[in-house]
């Protein structure tokens, strides 16, 4: 991207100069990963079940930080994240896409989800739990989800594009309170959603911190993802004067304290199964710390938090946009490595088994993502242009 | 020139008043490139960028907290293995001393880690801060009571190696201070 000439400080609209061709080569890639997903889906339809799972559930947790972030920011008023939203917003917009690409899972869920095709009278634990899994539930739960994230994500959004041409300050108040029935339905919506389709591989196993152990990593990988893109648009010229290394400060820290949160979290919900040591609980990290698996679980403690948390808690890179960009990659690389630990033990018990559709699953639905997202970013400006608080936004001091 | 105190007590330093904060953040960057060392600003709210405009550096308080924390974390290490694993090896739940009964472990080593930095951290901060103490110098001083109202303060004091009286006083008249007042002990 270093080739173009960047654009007017105070530009804000996208241009797609700086994409050029690599538009239709993010599309083509798509394809070609499409084809061979669909190929590995005829000839292996039970790897290609599992594999889709990680990979839809990678870029699901991402999309649903962005709707997590300006929630928040909505919700608690907040003053710095005002130059940054509009990216949460196409993140978040990205979700109507995620309940599209969810239809593959449709076809392969008896596959993923075993308790479809057992009988609840033959299995005692499956009988007492048929209320909640049974299929209709299921399926409605699942559309209830992708209506809910759908509608916010795009409402929210769509008041804030109105605000940049009305300049409204009722645009802001409705979004609060868009965002007020919309908390706790997201809390709600991800935490089962990580019930029905992650927890719901294992039908007997049961965490009580399942949805907000989803929820810390959620907050964390799009936090990451939103760092890359401001920063990807920095350096093409755009943001000047708007996002300073004050906003990066911030990001930074809140990467460390969801760092943290992720490792609370995780090391919480291992040690009360662990301590307490029930089969019908502990069956999900015997397998996860035996054979081979156990490599991948102890390279997460290290890399998904001891690297991290040393590196982030001193000021010295919180500062410094390569350094965050270089956390935020490492940190979105374990996240995906948090996610395969997740999935892929229930299909290949024995051990790792690396597979290619893996990689073709993700580079599918990352391209296609990556390719609505361009759209996006230039169907609007890059952020609030008259957002009543963008002035003290851009003003921001630690 | 006002003085106020005990004055055959040593003079604490001088302190004036200003009647906003702008005029007193001016004052402080003025103060700042004078080359004062032991002066302070005193105001009824927080204003942000006085930090700067004092020249004040970072606290070292960051890493005395990350030092209390180092200490509470091997406090735990040494207190949890040297007991249970060396001194008296327990298997409880039939889970022996090795590598991978470290997690029952965790949550002592989280909680000294914590309980100590924040130990740290409060206390530390009133040490640094010289606190706590009955009673100051500036108290003697009746119109100091308004800085917990619509008033702001600047103390340049006497221990200040660039410190006399007469010097000080002009040097803060010339900054538009008002009511100049030397202050002395008790």
């Amino acid at each position: 991207m270093s080739g173009h000439e960047p654009s007017q400080p105070g530009s804000h609209t996208f241009d797609y100069k700086h994409v050029g061709g690599r538009f239709l080569g993010l599309v083509a890639l798509a394809i070609v990963a499409y084809a061979l997903v669909a190929f590995g889906a005829i000839s292996n339809k039970e790897q290609f079940a599992f594999s889709y799972l990680f990979a839809f559930f990678f870029f699901f947790t991402i999309c649903m930080g962005g709707l997590f972030w300006q929630l928040v920011h909505h919700a608690v008023d907040a003053e710095w994240s005002v130059v940054v939203r509009r990216q949460m917003e196409n993140l978040a917009s990205l979700l109507i896409v995620m309940g599209v690409l969810f239809i593959p899972l449709i076809f392969v869920a008896p596959t993923l989800w075993t308790w479809m095709t057992v009988d609840p009278a033959h299995d005692i634990i499956l009988g007492e739990k048929s209320a909640y899994l049974n299929k209709e539930f299921f399926w409605i739960r699942a559309g209830f989800y992708f209506f809910f994230f759908t509608l916010a994500s795009l409402w929210l959004r769509g008041n804030s594009i109105k605000q940049d041409a009305e300049g409204a300050a009722k645009f802001t108040l409705r979004n609060r309170k868009i965002t007020f029935a919309s908390l706790p339905l997201f809390a709600v919506c991800l935490t089962f959603a990580a019930i029905d389709w992650l927890m719901g591989l294992d039908y007997h196993w049961f965490s009580t911190m399942w949805g907000v152990y989803i929820f810390a990593g959620t907050a964390l990988s799009s936090l990451c993802v939103i760092v890359l893109i401001i920063t990807a648009l920095r350096n093409v010229g755009y943001f000047q004067n708007v996002i300073s290394l004050e906003h990066y400060h911030i990001m930074g820290k809140l990467m460390l304290a969801f760092t943290i949160f992720w490792a609370y979290i995780g090391f919480s919900q291992y040690m009360l199964i662990w301590y307490a040591n029930i089969p019908e609980e502990t069956i999900y990290f015997l397998r996860r710390n035996t054979e081979t698996w156990q490599l991948m679980s102890t390279a997460m403690v290290v890399g998904h938090f001891f690297v991290p948390f040393l590196l982030l808690l001193s000021n010295f890179g919180k500062k410094r946009p390569g350094f965050l960009c270089g956390m935020a990659l490492w940190i979105l690389t374990m996240h995906m490595l948090d996610m395969y630990v997740i999935v892929l033990p229930a299909l290949h018990k024995a051990g790792v088994h690396l597979h290619w559709l893996d990689v073709a699953c993700v580079v599918a639905i990352g391209c296609t993502l990556a390719a609505v997202f361009l759209k996006r970013l230039g169907s609007a400006p890059l952020w609030p242009l008259r957002d009543p608080r963008l002035a003290k936004s851009i003003a921001l001091k630690n | 020139m006002n003085a106020v105190g005990n004055t055959n007590a040593p003079v604490y330093g001088v302190a004036a008043e200003f009647q906003c904060a702008r005029d007193l953040y001016h004052a402080a960057e003025k103060i700042r490139d004078a080359g004062f060392e032991k002066w302070d600003v005193f105001s009824p709210f927080p204003i942000h960028g006085m930090d700067e405009a004092m020249g004040l550096k970072r606290s070292i308080l960051g890493k005395l907290v990350f030092l209390g924390g180092l200490t509470g974390f091997l406090t735990a290490v040494t207190m949890e293995f040297g007991t249970s694993s060396f001194l008296y090896p327990l298997i409880v739940a039939g889970k022996p001393t090795n590598l991978f009964t470290v997690p029952a472990f965790f949550p002592v080593m989280f909680e000294l880690t914590i309980l100590l930095s924040a130990f740290t951290a409060v206390f530390g901060m009133l040490i640094l801060n010289g606190l706590p103490r009955l009673n100051h110098q500036l108290f003697n001083w009746d119109r100091f009571k308004k800085v917990t109202e619509d008033k702001f303060f600047v103390a340049i004091e006497a221990r200040d190696q660039k410190f006399s009286t007469r010097s000080v006083s002009d040097f803060l008249e010339s900054l538009g201070a008002t009511n100049i007042t030397t202050i002395h002990g008790d």
